[in-house]
C-alpha cells in the first residue's frame, strides 16, 4: 500500500531545485518549525491599514509624471555607477536591480488577469477558460513579455519579436523596443557610449523568464537606426536545460 | 476535515505553513490530525513526497490550480496544488476525520490498516459537505477559491520592495488572511 | 481667490495639459528598488540610507526646479506661505499627482507641515520586520532632499524632515519644512 515510485520520466525536465536532497528538505522543514514562534510584528496605524488592505488594482491605471521616472532612474544609474568598475559591471548591476521586479510583475500580471472579468489573452496558449495559463513553452513566454509585460510597464507592446536565424544559436530570441522609455531622458557620457541603461529592463525580463522556470540570460544592446536613435534589442539566451525541455514538451504535444 | 497548508519557494524552502480544521458543517476550525503527536512532521513529509508529482504536472498543464494531485493512503491524506507563475507552490493537505468505525469517509478503506494509535482524536461526526469527499468537484472548487484568495494576499506580500524571493512570510496579517480564507471556503 | 485655490487650479491645469505621463507603478516600483538596494548596500544602516536618499533627492531637486519653472511659468512667491502652496498644489501635483495638505504653521510663518494622505512612492510597501526599520528608516526621505535642492535653486535655504509615516505605524505621514533663510542673490548656492 505504499505510494508508487515517483522519480519517473519527467523528472529531468523539472525546473527548480529538483535535485534537492531529501536531507536538505528535512533540514528546511525543521528550520521552519523553530521559526514559527509568533514574532512581535510590525506596528500598524490605528486604522489598521496594511498592504493587505490595499486593492492590487488600485493603481492599475494611475499615472505619474514621466519626468519623475526619469529623475529617479537617472539617480539609480548614477548611484550604481559609483559602485562599479566599468560598463559591464554597471550593466550587470542594473540587470540585478531589475530582476526582482520581473518576479513581482509576473505575479501581479497573473493576479490582474485572474481578477479581471474580461479575461484577456495573457498567454497565447490559454484557451477560453478564464484563469490564465502559465507559459510552458518559450513562445507563449515571449508573447507574455512582448505584450502584457510591456503594456504593464510602458503602456504599449514591444515593437518586434524575433528568433535567431543562425542554426548555431537556436536558443536566442530578440525583443526590440524602438524607443525605450529608460533611454529617453538618460544622456550617457561619451566615454560610456556603449552603456545601455535598458540593462535594467533586461533584468526585469530575466526575472520573468526565471520566475516562469525558463533559465535565461538577457542583455540589452544599442541598435540605432536613423529613425530610432535609441532603438534597443533585448537578447534572450535560454539555457540548455530549457532547450532540452522544449524538445521533450514538443514531443509530448504540450503547447 | 483537517488541513495543513504550506507555501514552498521554487527551491522547496518552506515560506509559510499553517494547520487548521474545517469550519463547515459546524466545524470549529481546529485541526485534528490522526496522529496528533507526529502530525507536524508527518504533514511536512507527505507534502514533500508529493513534490515530484507537482513538478511533473507543472510542465504538462499550464493551469495555476492543479487540483488534487496526490494521495498518501497510509494517512488518508490528499494533496492539492496551486502554482504561482513565479514558481512558488501552494500545497494543501487535507485529511478527512477518522471515523470511529469503518464507514463512509473516502479514505476509510485505504487507511484501514493504519487505524491504530490515534486514540479518540475524532469524536466529531463526519461532515457531509466539502469535508466528506476530498476529490469531489465541490471540494475542488472550494480549494480553488481558497488558493485564489491566498494568492491575492501572496501577491501583496511579494510586491513589497523589501520582500526577496525565498523569504519566510512572517506577517501576522498574512496569517490572519489565510486563516480567514480557510474559514470561508474550507 | 486665495493663493491656495489659485495654486490648486494651476496645478490641476498643468497636470492635465503639460505633463508627459508614465504608468505610476513603474515609478513606484523603481523607487522601491532604489530604497531596497540602499538598505542592502548599507547593510541595514538605516540612518545612512536616509542620508543617501536625501542626497539623491537634493540632486533631483536642483534639476527638477528648471522643469518646474519651465512648465508652470509662475513668478516669485511673495512669502513663504505662498511658497508652501506652490510646493504642495503645483510641485507635488506635477511630479507625483498628489497635493499634500499644508498645515501646522508656526506663528512666525517660517515652518509648516505637509500631510500626505496619499504617497505613490510608498504604494505596495511594507518595511522590513527587523525591529529597527520602523524606528529608523524614512522610506520617502528622497522627498525632503528634492524640496531642499529645488528651493535652494530659487534662493531659499530650507530644512525638511519627516516626523511620522504610516509605514512606521503612525496615523499620518507628515513632513516638517522650515525656512532657514533667503539666500542673497549674489551668493552661489551652498556646496553640499
Amino acid at each position: 500500500m505504499t505510494q508508487p515510485a515517483r522519480h519517473a520520466a519527467m523528472l529531468s525536465i523539472s525546473n527548480s531545485g529538483p535535485n534537492t536532497m531529501a536531507g536538505e528538505k528535512q533540514q528546511s522543514t525543521q528550520h521552519m518549525h523553530t521559526q514559527s514562534q509568533p514574532s512581535q510584528g510590525l506596528r500598524v496605524p490605528s486604522n489598521r491599514k496594511t498592504i493587505y488592505d490595499r486593492h492590487l488594482n488600485r493603481s492599475r491605471s494611475a499615472e505619474l509624471s514621466r519626468a519623475s521616472f526619469a529623475f529617479l532612474f537617472a539617480e539609480m544609474v548614477t548611484y550604481a555607477q559609483r559602485r562599479v568598475t566599468g560598463i559591464q559591471d554597471l550593466e550587470r548591476r542594473l540587470n540585478e536591480q531589475g530582476y526582482p521586479l520581473g518576479l513581482r510583475l509576473l505575479d501581479l500580471l497573473y493576479y490582474r488577469t485572474m481578477s479581471s472579468s474580461t479575461s484577456s489573452s495573457l498567454s497565447s496558449s490559454s484557451t477560453s477558460a478564464s484563469p490564465p495559463n502559465r507559459p510552458l513553452r518559450i513562445l507563449p513566454l515571449l508573447h507574455l513579455i512582448h505584450g502584457p509585460l510591456w503594456r504593464l510597464l510602458f503602456n504599449r507592446p514591444a515593437d518586434a519579436l524575433e528568433h535567431s536565424v543562425s542554426p548555431e544559436t537556436p536558443n536566442e530570441y530578440m525583443i526590440t523596443d524602438n524607443d525605450p522609455l529608460v533611454n529617453t531622458y538618460i544622456s550617457v557620457p561619451k566615454e560610456m557610449s556603449m552603456l545601455n541603461c535598458a540593462a535594467f529592463v533586461a533584468g526585469i525580463i530575466e526575472g520573468v523568464c526565471d520566475g516562469c522556470g525558463f533559465e535565461a540570460k538577457v542583455t540589452a544592446h544599442n541598435q540605432p537606426t536613423e529613425m530610432w536613435p535609441g532603438r534597443t534589442i533585448f537578447l534572450l539566451r535560454f539555457g540548455e536545460s530549457v532547450m532540452e525541455r522544449e524538445k521533450v514538451l514538443e514531443r509530448a504535444g504540450v503547447k | 476535515m483537517s488541513y495543513y497548508f504550506t507555501i514552498l519557494s521554487p527551491t522547496d524552502v518552506p515560506l509559510f505553513n499553517i494547520a487548521f480544521g474545517t469550519s463547515k458543517s459546524g466545524g470549529d476550525g481546529i485541526a485534528r490530525f490522526r496522529f496528533p503527536d507526529t502530525a507536524q512532521y508527518m504533514n511536512q513529509f507527505i507534502i514533500h513526497s508529493s513534490l515530484d508529482v507537482v513538478e511533473e504536472a507543472q510542465w504538462m498543464n499550464g493551469n495555476m490550480y492543479l487540483k488534487h494531485i496526490d494521495t498518501y493512503p497510509p494517512a488518508s491524506a490528499y494533496i492539492s496544488a496551486f502554482l504561482t507563475p513565479s514558481g512558488a507552490r501552494f500545497l494543501l493537505l487535507h485529511q478527512p476525520p477518522q471515523l470511529p468505525s469503518n464507514s463512509a469517509g473516502a479514505g476509510g478503506s485505504m487507511s484501514g490498516s493504519l487505524l491504530l494509535g490515534s486514540g479518540g482524536s475524532s469524536s466529531r461526526a463526519s461532515a457531509s459537505s466539502v469535508a466528506a469527499n476530498p476529490t469531489s468537484p465541490q471540494t475542488e472548487e472550494a480549494v480553488r477559491q481558497f488558493m485564489t484568495e491566498v494568492y491575492e494576499n501572496y501577491v501583496k506580500t511579494v510586491m513589497s520592495p523589501f520582500y526577496r524571493q525565498g523569504m519566510e512570510i512572517k506577517s501576522s496579517v498574512f496569517r490572519g488572511r489565510v486563516t480567514a480564507a480557510g474559514r470561508k471556503w474550507l | 481667490m486665495s493663493s491656495a485655490t489659485k495654486a490648486s487650479r494651476i496645478g490641476e491645469e498643468l497636470w492635465k495639459t503639460r505633463v508627459d505621463k508614465v504608468n505610476a507603478e513603474l515609478v513606484t516600483l523603481t523607487y522601491g528598488t532604489i530604497v531596497a538596494q540602499l538598505c542592502q548596500d548599507y547593510d541595514g544602516n538605516y540612518h545612512e540610507v536616509n542620508k543617501q536618499l536625501e542626497k539623491m533627492g537634493y540632486n533631483i531637486g536642483m534639476r527638477l526646479i528648471e522643469d518646474f519653472l519651465a512648465k508652470s511659468n509662475v513668478g516669485r512667491c511673495a512669502n513663504f506661505r505662498e511658497t508652501a502652496d506652490m510646493i504642495s498644489k503645483v510641485g507635488f501635483r506635477i511630479f507625483l499627482n498628489i497635493a499634500p495638505t499644508v498645515t501646522n504653521w508656526t506663528s512666525d510663518n517660517n515652518q509648516f507641515s505637509l500631510i500626505f494622505d496619499e504617497n505613490p512612492l510608498a504604494d505596495f510597501v511594507e518595511l522590513p520586520d527587523d525591529g529597527r526599520a520602523q524606528d529608523e528608516l524614512w522610506f520617502s526621505n528622497i522627498l525632503c532632499g528634492v524640496l531642499r535642492g529645488a528651493l535652494e535653486m530659487v534662493q531659499m535655504q530650507i530644512e525638511a524632515h519627516f516626523v511620522s509615516d504610516v509605514l512606521r505605524g503612525d496615523d499620518t505621514t507628515e513632513m516638517r519644512v522650515s525656512l532657514v533663510r533667503y539666500i542673497e542673490d549674489e551668493m552661489p548656492p551652498d556646496e553640499e
